[in-house]
């Protein structure tokens, strides 16, 4: 009952205040993608110190968890993750709000995450040190394993379209390989540029491969952003309650999964979130409507990446080993007010502890009543406000967020470049999560595999390494699992379509519009000709031979991987260049939208946005944002505006712009470049 | 806005005698240029109360992690040099990078102000491991060469040359395991996924029930763990370690550079201060700027010497 008396010291009015204000920072923050919860709890560990330490560790808690919570908006309303927890939610997430479902996609991604956070915290409150032994139990091996299981989901990704989904992930993984290798120390693929020297920030590359062809695609059409909800049905509580009901197993399953992956310091809220998405997709009945807006593609994620913020303080209270950014802020924190972390943790001090977790469970309930309201107005915002206003307001919150990441315009330029690069070859048939799933995925994967084989190479049993330990043998069943299922459910389908058409002779089972979905068209060859995805190929071809001929400088740790990647690359491409060869020309594909986009103002919006890039060092922040920002109303601009809505999109766009600028530049206190003007 | 500012503080400085006199006057940014949770962000996070208890501003600590340190420490000398704007250095990384390959910076680019403490490395095995001393350790590897895993972080780092330099001196085979970090490469010696690591003392602090230290590769014995030899009392000449400081960008003014010196310095000898750092693990030092261009070049003399063994002094 001693806990009971823990609860009771968590519950004063002070702590919970502090939960909500942090609760509440905290989704705004996870909402803009490039702002992270490490950035919020890092400015604010000071001002803890002049608090009770269990008052301020529940503000620095709830703001983590809020955020972890929040990157489900940007997901959900503009296809862009506001975290790299919240990836595998603009799978089902964006396709549901197009349609006119984001209020309740919102809603469902709410019940998610405060039941995922309460699962999380729960296991932190009871099980921690039993818990903390997952964490020692997984080795590299263990790692490298993860991280193939994760990318196992890209042939789920991308169902009938296989070649290039893997082609996607290949070019991703050698995307993570850029930079100083962490093994070996190589520097790599930098092609002697400063920009490159720490690779491929995963957050800037997540706000160009998912905002920017958002933004492309955005002005080439009068059409609304978002489909507006017909009928006001307000957040649709019971409507949500009623699917997380029914897929009980699933956010079980998902609030499991997350505590148990966020317990691994080397994983994290994106890994859970996809393993999750990955395991709901596959005991789904319907695996086929995941990616197409399925309400359970976002329990799964949302339910599993908040379970990590729990799981995530284990290893960190009880081995001192944090899990996360955040995590590790929180433990500095707890250094400073003289606290010794270990077992002993919970005995000793059992009272700040207890305290903490309970304050964290409260922040997460608090995340209800504050997620619905701010979900409430966000979806009803981004939907009903006109083009004029979304378009710059997006592409200056790319702007700032990938600025925010390290105070460094090298990540806005390499945010903007990947986002082009993105969009082109989303045109040619390549979508950008398998890429993001190489990125996110790569350096996990890479260690894990140098490292394991390092030490299986010392101890003379390379193949024991990797293939005989029991967990890394339960992770390779569950991959190949995930990975060959479809095709037994393919096959088990066709049996019964073929018995069906035995028994009723005359109709025609195959014109059933489930059923043909499922079934792709046979023969390889006798698809047309796709030349774009060819052209891509070949390009991809060059780049591999390029970082081929890259590879004999570097030492033996640090060329592996990159090396088995290209030839892996090599041979896709090659392949799918030799069957484009042997297909005949098929009728040129008509697209029926295209004569109504507008190519001029998607050229428009890209010149606008390099020219403001490029002007931000010159003229200062502000002075680029405000004029980039009336440029970006033309461009988006389809009928005359009259005068009135003229002043009122000037005002606004002064207002939103200045107010960013002031988040960032004296609450976050992000350095800012000063040009001439301001 | 802050131009405004700058020259109103400008202003009344002129008035009021001596520039720069009320330095500083507002929030400074100290930028680490690793993520949260190690050894930089720890000493800082100490640091910070004492810096606002002496000059009544907070210290805000940011990350830009990237590089192993080298994506901010090539940034350095774009930043504004005005005070506000730090960075935390460390040695031996800023000597052994730019020896390597070109990073975008050079060791004498970097403007150190103070190096104010240093973690020495130190040899870690699993609680439940075989290995009681060192002697039992070096007579195992040497009856089977290349057997013995050793974790640490990063390749070419403070950790990697403690492996090699012991290999040495010891006359024994090694493997060397790079990992990510401080926090996994100790994961990895709790979990017993190597035979042992080579890590800073402070790895010992938190862990200290999962990992027995063997020795460590200090002059002197250090305060948090009075019972653990030093490799020089067991017979190997191996000292060394990471020193950590504070530097700013090159266009920052010498009268500035000196007075965070010497904030720096005040901080170190604050008792309390000096308590939580030892208890924790760290070493203090006391190299202010009117000392730290010795320092500096006798470092990367010392460094020169072990990179060229390792055989990465190619620049």
């Amino acid at each position: 009952m001693e806990l009971l008396g823990y609860l009771l010291s968590a519950l004063t009015p002070l702590n919970i205040l502090m939960a909500l204000g942090g609760v509440v920072l905290g989704t705004v923050i996870g909402a803009l993608p490039g702002l992270s919860a490490t950035m919020a709890v890092a400015v604010l560990v000071p001002f803890t110190f002049t608090m009770d330490p269990a008052t301020g560790l529940i503000a620095l808690g709830a703001i983590y968890t809020g955020a972890i919570y929040g990157g489900a908006f940007a997901a959900i309303l503009v296809n862009t993750p506001g975290t790299p927890s919240a990836i595998a939610t603009t799978f089902d997430g964006f396709p549901m709000a197009k349609r006119g479902d984001g209020s309740l996609a919102i809603t469902l991604a709410t019940l998610s995450s405060v039941f995922g956070g309460l699962v999380g915290g729960i296991f932190l409150l009871l099980l921690s040190p039993p818990l903390a032994k997952i964490a020692l139990a997984f080795g590299p091996p263990e790692y490298f394993w993860l991280a193939m299981f994760g990318l196992t989901l890209i042939s789920a990704l991308s169902v009938g379209n296989t070649l290039k989904g893997l082609m996607g992930g290949c070019f991703g993984l050698m995307l993570a390989m850029v930079g100083v290798a962490v093994v070996g120390g190589d520097l790599r693929f930098t092609m002697n540029s400063q920009i490159l020297l720490g690779g491929f920030d995963i957050v800037s590359a997540l706000i160009g491969l998912y905002c920017i062809p958002v933004l492309i695609d955005l002005v080439a059409t009068r059409d609304p952003h978002l489909k507006v909800e017909t009928g006001n049905r307000g957040i649709r509580l019971a409507e949500a309650f009623g699917i997380a009901w029914h897929s009980k197993f699933n956010v079980i399953r998902s609030a499991i999964l997350g505590t148990v992956i966020g317990v691994l310091p080397g994983a994290g809220g994106s890994v859970a979130g996809l393993v999750s998405y990955s395991e709901a997709r596959r005991s789904s009945k319907h695996p086929e409507r995941f990616g197409t807006g399925e309400p359970n593609g976002v329990i799964a994620t949302e339910t599993a990446n908040n379970a990590t913020v729990g799981g995530g303080f284990i290893p960190t209270l009880v081995l001192g080993i944090p899990g996360t950014p955040p995590d590790a802020i929180i433990l500095g924190a707890l250094l400073v007010h003289g606290f010794k972390i270990g077992p002993t943790l919970f005995t000793q001090q059992g009272e700040i502890v207890y305290t903490f977790i309970f304050g964290l469970l409260i922040a997460t309930l608090l995340m209800l009543p504050a997620g619905l309201l701010i979900g409430r107005y966000a979806y009803k915002s981004i939907a009903s406000i006109p083009k004029t206003m979304l378009v710059p307001t997006i592409a200056f919150l790319t702007i700032i967020g990938s600025f925010a990441i390290h105070s460094n315009i090298h990540d806005v330029q390499m945010m903007f470049g990947l986002g082009i690069v993105g969009w082109i070859l989303n045109r040619c048939g390549f979508a950008p999560s398998p890429i993001v799933l190489g990125l996110v995925l790569g350096q996990i994967a890479e260690q894990g595999f140098v490292q394991s084989y390092l030490i299986g190479n010392a101890r003379g049993d390379i193949l024991g390494m990797f293939f005989t330990r029991p967990i890394s043998v339960g992770i390779i069943a569950l991959a190949a699992f995930t990975l060959l299922y479809p095709f037994y459910a393919h096959h088990k389908k066709n049996l019964i379509l073929a018995k069906l058409a035995v028994e009723n002779p005359g109709t025609d089972i195959m014109g059933d519009a489930e059923a043909s979905a499922t079934i792709p068209k046979t023969g390889l060859l006798s698809q047309p000709r796709d030349m774009a995805g060819t052209i891509v190929a070949l390009v991809l071809m060059v780049m591999c031979a390029w970082a081929l001929s890259q590879t004999p400088a570097m030492t033996p740790m640090g060329s592996v991987f990159p090396t088995t990647i290209a030839l892996v690359l090599l041979v896709f491409a090659g392949f799918f260049v030799g069957i484009n060869i042997l297909r005949k020309n098929g009728p040129r594909p008509s697209d029926p939208a295209s004569t109504a986009e507008s190519s001029s103002r998607r050229i428009g919006l890209v010149v606008a946005m390099g020219l403001w890039i490029a002007a931000i060092p010159l003229i200062g922040f502000l002075a680029a944002g405000i004029i980039a920002f009336f440029a970006l109303v033309a461009i988006a601009n389809y009928d005359g505006l009259p005068a009135k809505s003229i002043i009122l999109h000037l005002l606004s766009g002064c207002v939103i712009v200045s107010a960013m600028y002031v988040l960032m530049a004296e609450i976050l206190l992000i350095r800012m470049p000063q040009g001439i003007l301001f | 806005m802050r131009k405004l500012a700058l020259a109103a503080a400008f202003a009344a400085t002129l008035i009021s005698g001596p520039a720069f006199a009320e330095y500083p006057d507002k929030t400074v940014n100290l930028i680490l240029p690793f993520n949260a949770g190690g050894e930089s962000d720890v000493s800082a996070r100490f640091q910070q109360p004492y810096f606002e208890k002496i000059t009544g501003q907070q210290m805000v600590i940011q990350y830009m992690a990237g590089a192993g340190g080298a994506q901010a420490w090539s940034q350095l000398n774009s930043m504004e040099g005005d005070g506000y704007t730090l960075m935390g250095i460390n040695l031996p990384h800023t000597v052994l990078q730019p020896m390597e390959k070109d990073v975008g910076y050079e060791t004498d680019d970097l403007v150190a102000v103070n190096y104010f403490h240093y973690t020495p490395n130190a040899l870690f095995v699993p609680k439940d491991s075989e290995f009681q001393n060192l002697q039992q350790l070096i007579d195992y590897a040497k009856a089977n060469p290349g057997l013995v895993t050793f974790s640490g972080s990063g390749s070419n780092s403070a950790n990697q040359i403690g492996q090699t330099q012991f290999d040495a001196l010891a006359g024994i085979t090694t493997t060397y395991i790079p990992f990510s970090g401080t926090g996994p490469a100790v994961t990895a010696i709790l979990g017993s996924q190597v035979t042992a690591g080579f890590n800073y003392v402070t790895s010992g602090v938190n862990n200290g029930d999962g990992m027995r230290m063997l020795a460590v590769a200090s002059e002197k014995r250090v305060k948090a763990f009075p019972d653990v030899p030093t490799f020089k009392e067991l017979g190997f000449d191996l000292v060394g370690g990471a020193y950590r400081g504070v530097a700013v960008p090159k266009s920052t003014p010498e009268d500035i550079r000196q007075k965070l010196s010497d904030i720096i310095s005040e901080i170190n000898q604050n008792p309390e201060f000096i308590k939580k750092m030892e208890d924790a693990g760290f070493v203090l030092t006391d190299i202010p700027y009117a000392k730290m261009a010795d320092f500096v070049a006798q470092k990367k003399k010392e460094y020169r010497a072990i990179g060229e063994k390792l055989g990465i002094a190619n620049r």
